[in-house]
């Protein structure tokens, strides 16, 4: 008897703690990307030095985008956010997706220099390039849905940014240690 | 030597969920599973809270002040002059150690956050951006630590295995041991005691998920 209640009490505890999970995995953005290789398609091949700048903006961007993910979702949770903060947050993260579009050309992988983009990006162009598109779509929606000013809308904005950020890490980045 | 009761079921089940679990949040933070890490690591701190309040209020072998010895018994029981069951003086060390560095890794979690900023502890958000960056590395170092702890823990136990003859993983399943009946009995606690510490634990630690919010 007593064995059976401890263990009932455990798994309970246990079921209890997986059943209330929440994920916010956004839905994936139909998108209609006319030419979803251009975003990985060199004109012409990168100098070395080239090749390491574009890294080096890439790296800082992504970086301030994840800071900046980290500032709303403060402001978001917060019982009364400041929509300044969230609009500031919002535009930079357009901005850097905008940005993003040169982010990834031919000759910028592991095979130059220490980076979390894996191989992959430039094996399958064509499916790299849809899930930029979706991140750089969910990045004007929520900007556009911060500058509008509807609170509810734009914590949907937010989860859907999320999934595509997630959608494309998982495939395409490495864990990067700095 | 006829066996005799030396871990009750609270005890051995804690104990072997938390493998479970460490286990299983490793693998899910590997493998791309965040939101099953972060669950795991609440799991954890249930069973920690738990424990804790186990340790005071639970079986004789269970509680802290019964087990956890100065430096003179370590001593002696290095001398192969102790007696009495439950964890020895020495094994106590790595018990307390084993506590402590799986409750800092837990407390860390808490505050911690990826890279990206799409998976957060439930209290992350009271640290501003960089400190978490801080956290981050924290959590992972100790987790080599932690790592390390576990590591010690099994070599201990196939060292008394082999060399000295003496088996403790059956005991932590069965609750059982043939023990010298000089070496005194385990005291059992009151199961509904139990049920009031997982309550607790739970009722902490869903407080601690929802934000720790003040009244």
């Amino acid at each position: 008897m007593r064995t059976k209640l401890f263990t009932a009490g455990f798994a309970f505890v246990l079921v209890s703690a997986c059943g209330s999970s929440s994920s916010s995995q956004a839905k994936n953005q139909s998108a209609n990307v006319i030419n979803g290789a251009a975003a990985v398609a060199a004109a012409k091949p990168l100098t070395k030095d080239q090749a390491h700048a574009v890294m080096h903006e890439r790296h800082e961007g992504m970086e301030d985008v994840g800071k900046q993910n980290k500032v709303l979702r403060r402001e978001l949770t917060a019982s009364a956010p400041n929509l300044s903060v969230v609009r500031g947050a919002t535009a930079t993260i357009a901005r850097h997706a905008s940005e993003a579009t040169h982010w990834f050309p031919a000759g910028t992988g592991p095979d130059l220099g220490k980076t979390g983009a894996k191989p992959e990006i430039w094996q399958k162009p064509q499916d790299f390039g849809v899930k930029l598109h979706n991140f750089q779509v969910a990045a004007r929606a929520l900007d556009a849905a911060a500058k509008a000013g509807d609170l509810n809308a734009i914590k949907a904005r937010y989860a859907d940014i999320g999934g595509t950020c997630k959608a494309c890490h998982d495939s395409y980045r490495t864990d990067m240690h700095h | 030597m006829p066996k005799q009761r030396v871990w009750d079921l609270p005890v051995r089940l804690t104990h072997w969920l938390l493998a479970a679990l460490i286990a299983f949040s490793w693998w899910s933070v590997k493998n791309d599973h965040v939101d099953w890490h972060i669950w795991s690591g609440i799991a954890i701190l249930t069973l920690l809270l738990f424990r804790l309040m186990w340790g005071f209020v639970g079986s004789s072998t269970a509680r802290f002040a019964n087990f956890v010895r100065g430096p003179k018994q370590v001593v002696r029981y290095l001398r192969g002059d102790w007696r009495g069951i439950g964890h020895s003086p020495l094994g106590a060390l790595s018990i307390l150690a084993l506590f402590l560095v799986t409750a800092a890794q837990v407390g860390l979690g808490l505050f911690n956050e990826d890279d990206d900023g799409l998976f957060a502890g439930p209290l992350a958000n009271f640290l501003s951006p960089d400190t978490t960056d801080k956290i981050r590395d924290l959590h992972e170092t100790n987790f080599y630590i932690l790592l390390g702890l576990i590591g010690l823990h099994v070599a201990a136990i196939l060292y008394y295995r082999l060399v000295r003859g003496k088996k403790l993983t059956k005991p932590m399943i069965t609750g059982r041991a043939a023990n010298d009946a000089s070496a005194g009995e385990m005291r059992p606690g009151k199961w509904w005691v139990a049920l009031i510490c997982l309550a607790l634990a739970f009722a902490i630690s869903r407080w601690v998920v929802a934000g720790a919010p003040l009244p």
